[in-house]
Formats: structure tokens, sequence, C-alpha cells
């Protein structure tokens, strides 16, 4: 069984953990770059290639277009490249602390402009759809009309400009999936989980050969540039960064590095020469940006309800069935439940989510991602529940089973009827209090694209900029949630504690 | 009514019943006594089969038990005919007092659920619990417990009780209570094998005394001739 957590705790991890993402005091400028000798550029190796990949001849090495890229702007400042990994949507965040700037695929959007320093482009992007071959779509219109199985599951990279244009395609009947690596995106478009992923055109171009089976669905759209982000309070590196990109463009390095990357090297150096400003977005007042978030964090808030209750019925019935199969099952199955209870506990929830949602697609059962997440959070606590019931199974006496048996009820009716009842009374406030520790643990199910209420706040707080006062709002949101629980674990402790004086005649 | 035949029980290499025979008339009560460990609980517990034996048979309300495994389902219908009543009561505290009598008829039983309330309301009154139907074990006394567990055996309509030192957790006042319970079943023709220390009952209702010491049966007769006289 876990510790149970207090529900003040996730208060005080919220509020730290905003206070951890606040920008430095001291961030390293260009002097303090060239004193360290090292550029730190951070990038995400999920996120794919042509960008940044582990090469899969040796995992341990780097490749992609924005390595030489960055090898090539730090040279220009006199320093050597530095590696630093992050998770794509949060890596500019680290800027400031691990990282002097983010190389890797950063879209100028007029949020970004306002929030960081971005650089003059590097390279002209635009959106591609790709699809199955056996999907019947010919154009990015045809998801105005009916999918497969209802509204299109378009599949994006979380916090990307793809997902941004899907999001306000009102037009369109699309159901946005939001992923952390194309490629996971693409696994799922080949295994039928999704119908299609919209993603910027290199990124198509460069998994054509790896995905025969999923083609490019109508011409690429909606277009814009990568930048390098830099911190606002570093204004000299982010000046000596558009001097290195000038430079690089004036003398044709880039240009030779896009064409050794077939990535139309003259095609990108006329759309970059004439690649228009995105002006700044204005800073939004505090009810503005509730109005704007308050509803989506409400939204997912439900989804995190949804899981929570959907997986912790299965686990309760699954653990209490595995419990009653080990003490009282017949022997050939005991060591089978065992394992299944070790296997469970001893792996994390995150490895069995993607175990579920990637792997078992490959062998003909591709479950939607809320499915895979209620079925994966349901076998998880299942191993812990069944644990629960073994005690409390084994806390009864031997004389309830004795004296059902005494009736003439055969095993299964003694333990229905007389030893379970009692058990469930026993485990109940251990239940409740990992009931708790579940409604918690939905925020993994973010790995297999669900969205619940923390991914809702990590991209809110993301794109808006205002992490403190989101952490605030969506920390109060899992106290109103998780607190009543708390009531009602203590309340089941003390009933516990005390079941004479009820019923009295 | 019972046939115990050459009965052999052994447990951790000692045989605890070591050839054990006795008859039990119908409508008959035998008490069963013998110092602590001379095998009297083990006994009981081998004629409704809760404990295993490994030599000679068993013949109970109609049902044989032979040694070794029991085929699927003839324990169950074996115990649907004789009742069983423990030194601990052992009620089921999370159903009250009249759950507890009525759950055997609601589980095995086919009658409908009125009828089985109404008979168990019958037995309570019988046992003098009938106020205390609503109430849950943990508020009763010792005896009151015990009263009930009574009632609940009985629901179950068996032809043989068997009572395993069923005041031996009571105090006297509670013990006197309960076994007026038990001697008027007895006056009513209910068959019985009770184990009891409790030399005053044996001498009030016991057809036939039968003594164990270390596993064997030492002497049978009645409770004057196994027991002397009182006082
Ligand atoms: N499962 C077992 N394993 C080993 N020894 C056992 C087992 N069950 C009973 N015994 C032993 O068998 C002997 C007889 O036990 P039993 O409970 O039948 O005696 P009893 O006559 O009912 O005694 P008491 O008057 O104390 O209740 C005791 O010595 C006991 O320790
Ligand atoms: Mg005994």
């Amino acid at each position: 069984m876990r510790p149970p957590r207090p529900a003040r705790r996730i208060l005080a991890r919220a509020l730290l953990g905003a206070a951890a993402l606040l920008p430095p005091a001291h961030a390293a400028d260009l002097d303090a770059v060239r004193a360290r000798g090292s550029l730190v550029w951070a990038a995400d190796q999920e996120g794919g290639g042509p960008h940044v990949y582990a090469d899969p001849d040796d995992p341990a090495r780097l490749r992609g277009f924005e390595v030489e890229l960055a090898a090539l702007v730090a040279a220009e400042l006199g320093v050597e490249p530095r590696f630093q990994q992050g998770q794509w949507d949060r890596l500019p965040l680290l800027l400031g602390r691990s990282a002097d700037c983010v190389i890797n695929g950063f879209e100028s959007t007029p949020e970004r402009q306002r929030d960081w320093r971005c650089s003059r482009p590097y390279y002209a992007y635009a959106l591609q759809l790709v699809a199955r071959r056996d999907v019947a779509l010919d154009s990015v219109e045809g998801l105005a009309g009916e999918g497969p199985a209802g509204p299109w599951r378009v599949g994006v990279l979380t916090g990307s400009a793809a997902e941004i244009e899907m999001r306000r395609r009102g037009d369109l009947r699309v159901e946005v999936v939001g992923f952390d690596g194309t490629v996971d995106c693409l696994e799922q478009v080949r295994s039928r989980v999704i119908d299609a992923a919209l993603m910027d055109d290199c990124i198509a171009w460069f998994n054509a050969d790896r995905f025969p089976e999923l083609r490019c669905v109508g011409r690429p759209f909606a277009g814009g540039t990568y930048v390098i982000l830099t911190a606002p309070d570093t204004p000299a590196l982010g000046a000596a960064i558009d001097d290195a990109l000038g430079r690089l463009v004036a003398d044709g390095r880039l240009e030779a590095l896009y064409d050794r990357w077939d990535m139309a090297g003259r095609q990108q150096m006329l759309l970059l020469r004439d690649a228009a400003e995105v002006p700044p977005a204005p800073r939004s007042g505090l009810a503005e940006l509730m109005r704007s978030t308050l509803p989506l964090l409400l939204r997912s808030a439900g989804m995190t309800i949804l899981l929570s209750c959907a997986a912790f019925p299965l686990a309760v019935v699954l653990g209490l069935s595995v419990a009653v199969g080990r003490l009282h099952g017949p022997a050939w199955l005991r060591p089978a439940l065992t394992l299944y209870v070790e296997v469970l506990r001893g792996t994390p929830l995150l490895l069995q989510l993607y175990a579920i949602f990637y792997l078992l697609p490959k062998v003909g059962l591709a479950l939607p991602a809320l499915a895979a997440a209620i079925l994966g959070l349901a076998l998880n606590y299942s191993a812990y529940e069944s644990e629960i019931y073994r005690a409390g199974l084994k806390a009864v006496p031997p004389g309830q089973l004795e004296a059902a048996l005494a009736l003439g009820m055969s095993k299964w009716q003694a333990l229905r009827h007389v030893v379970v009842p009692q058990a469930v009374r026993i485990v109940m406030p251990p239940v409740t209090s990992d009931f708790i520790a579940l409604f918690k643990d939905t925020s993994v199910c973010s790995a297999i694209t669900v969205v619940e209420l923390t991914k809702r706040y990590s991209v809110l707080a993301l794109s808006s900029g205002r992490i403190a006062e989101l952490a605030v709002v969506t920390a109060l949101l899992y106290l109103a949630m998780s607190w009543p629980l708390s009531l009602l674990s203590r309340w089941f402790e003390q009933r516990l504690e005390n079941p004479a004086g009820r019923d009295r005649p | 009514m019972i046939d115990v035949l050459a009965l052999v029980a052994v447990r951790s290499g000692t045989r605890i019943l070591d050839g054990v025979s006795l008859g039990v008339p119908e409508g008959s009560v035998t008490t069963l006594v013998g110092p602590s460990g001379s095998g009297k609980s083990t006994l009981l517990r081998c004629l409704n089969g809760l404990e295993p034996f490994s030599g000679g048979s068993v013949t109970i309300a109609g049902h044989r038990l032979a040694a070794g495994p029991q085929p699927p389902g003839a324990l169950e219908r074996l115990r649907r005919d004789v009742g069983m009543v423990f030194q601990q009561f052992n009620l089921f505290p999370h159903l009250t007092v009249i759950d507890n009598v009525t759950l055997g008829p609601r589980v095995l039983g086919r009658r409908p659920a009125d009828e089985v309330r109404a008979a168990a309301l019958v037995l309570l009154d019988r046992v003098g619990m009938g106020r205390f139907a609503a109430a849950r074990p943990a508020t009763l006394s010792g005896g009151q417990q015990q009263r009930v567990a009574i009632a609940r055996a009985l629901a179950m309509g068996p032809r043989v009780m068997l009572f395993d030192e069923p005041t031996s957790a009571l105090d006297p006042r509670m013990s006197a209570e309960v076994l007026d319970v038990i001697v008027e079943l007895a006056r009513g023709g209910q068959t019985m094998v009770v184990v009891t220390h409790d030399h005053g009952f044996a001498r009030r209702a016991a057809t036939q005394v039968v003594e164990l010491a270390s596993g064997r049966v030492q002497r049978t007769g009645t409770a004057e001739a196994i027991l002397g006289a009182a006082g």
C-alpha cells in the first residue's frame, strides 16, 4: 500500500513548483557564456527528426539539423556547444537556469515574442497533414466531413503550431490528440488509434520512409518560422545569436546545411529573406486570464474525476478477486496471481501505460487513449488493492468462515456473504486513501495523450506565461476534489474504531 | 442418528483420535467429557466435516463420511442437517441479530424472504432474544450472543445439533440462561451432542455421557455412572 499523502501537500508542492519555474535573478548573458566557454542549448530528443534525435546506430550520439546549427552558432560565438535535454513544451522554462538558448523548432508566435527573446528566423515551415494510405482523405478541408468513427482524431505535438492551428479551426470536425513525440504520434496513426497527424513539413518528409503505410495529404499550409529563444534578460546573447545567424545566411553555410538535410536550401533562403515579423501579443489581465482558462481547467478537472471514478472501482474489484484467489483459490492459481501483483507493483505506472497504449496495438488491440488510461490505472492499482484486501481477509477471524461453513455454505458462499463483507469494512480507510493517491496519479496519463488537470495546467501556463497564478488555481481545484475524499477516509476510520453504540435498538 | 466407527485423526504425527466409536440414538442427548486435550473438540468437528480424519467412518443424519477427501457438495449437504454452536459464538458482526439468523436460509434455502424472517423471529423468541432482532452482536452480552448463535443454527432446521463448550466463555449467570435454552431444546426431542465441563448440565439433560481420554473412549454410561452422585 502507498503511504497516504495529505491533500495539503498538493498545494505546497504546486506552490514550490511554481516558485521553481519563475525566472531566476541572474541569467548568463554573453560575457558569462564566453567566460564559461560553452553555449548550452536545450532541445528534446524525443521530439524526433529531423530536428534533434538519437542516432539509431549509436543512441548515445545526437543527430539532427539543429545539432549542426547549434554547433555553427556556438562556433560563431567562439564557444563549444553543449546539449541540454528537456521536455519540448517546457524547454523555454530552462532559459537562464540550465540553458542559454532553445533551438528546437520553436515557431515564432505572438506569445513567444511577448514572453521570450526570439532570434531572427532560421527555418520557414508549413504544416503537413499525414494519414494512412487506406483512409479516404485528400485535403485538410476533408477534415470538415465525417471521420471513420465520429470526428477525425488528429495527433499533434503538444504545444506546437500544429496544435494551435487544429484548435483554431472551427470549420473542421476534429478531436485533437496531443503527443510528446512525433514518432509516437505517427505510430498511433499507423495502428489506427488516431486517423491523421498534423506536423511541420520537414518532419513529415523526414519520416516518409520510416512509415511507408502513411502518406502526405494535400499541400503544406499555414506556415511560419522557427526562431532561437533566449531569456529576456540576456540581450547581448540574443543579439550575438542574431548576428551569427545573419552570417550563416549570408555566406551560404545555412543553405548548405539545409541541402545536406534534403530540406530545400535555396527555397529556405528565399522564404527566410521575405519572412514577416510577428508582433508580440498583449499581456492579459487576471480577470481576462481566468475567463479564458477557468472553463478549460474545469473541463480537465472533469477528466481527472472521470479517470479516477472509472479506474478505481475496477481496481477494487480486480484487487479483491486477486486477493481472494491468492488466499482461497486453487493451488495452481496462486503463484500466477502472486506474479501478477509483483509485476504490477514492481514496474512504473508510466511504463504500464506506454505498454497498453503503444504495444497492444502491435498485437491488434488498439485502445483509445482514455480506455488505455483507465485500464492502466485500474491494473496498476489492482495490485495495491489486492495487497490491502489480502491483509483485510486475513484479519477476519477464522471462526467466521467456520461458522458459515457449519451452516452448510460452500467456501465461495461463505467468502461472499460472511468473510469478504467484513474484510471490505476493515480495509475501508486504506482503500479510501489509495483512492486519493490514484486520483493524483491520473496526471501520469498525460503521457499517453489524455489531457487531465495537470496537463491542462501545464499547457495553459506555458502558452499564457502565467505560471504562478494558474498553479494556485489548479492546486485549489485539486484540493476541492481530494479534500472530501480525505474527510471520507477519516470518517471510515472513526467508524471502524468505534463500531459499537450504533444500531442499538 | 449418529454412528462413529473406529475414528482415527492424526495431527502433526500424533493420533489425536485413536479409534473412537460411539452411537447416538435419535432424540437423545450425548455429553462428551474428558480432560483438556483429550480430543473432544476434534471428535465433534469430525462429525460435521470441519476437520478431516484418516481412518474409520461417521454416519450422521443419513449422511456418511469416509476417511480422506469428500465428494464435492457432500459436506455442504451434511452440514445443512447438522447445526453447530461454538465456544466463541462466532456471530457475524456485520449483520444484525435477525440477519445472522436468516443468512443461512436466505443463501441456501428456497423459501420466500418474509417466511424466513417470520420463522427466524419465532426462533429468536424461543431463545428469549426476540426484542433484540435489530441489534448488532457487538452490543449484546456473551450469553445473549450465544443464544442468538443457537437460533442461527436452528434456522437451518438441523436434525442434529453439536455444541462445543457453549458456556465456557460465559460467567455462571449467563451460562445458566444458555443452558436453560439447551435443556429446553433437549426436552423438545432435539438430537444433540454437547461437549461440556458442566456436570450439572449432564445430570439434568444427558441421556448418555461419553468420557474421552487421550483420544480414546474411556467410559460410556449414564451421568450417575460416569460422573458419580451430585455434590
Ligand atoms: N491441527 C492440530 N495440529 C496439532 N495438534 C493439534 C491440532 N488440533 C488439535 N491438536 C491437539 O490435539 C489435542 C486434542 O485437541 P482438542 O481440541 O480436540 O481437545 P479438547 O478435548 O477439545 O480440549 P479442550 O478441553 O482444551 O478444548 C490437543 O493436544 C491439541 O493440542
Ligand atoms: Mg475443545
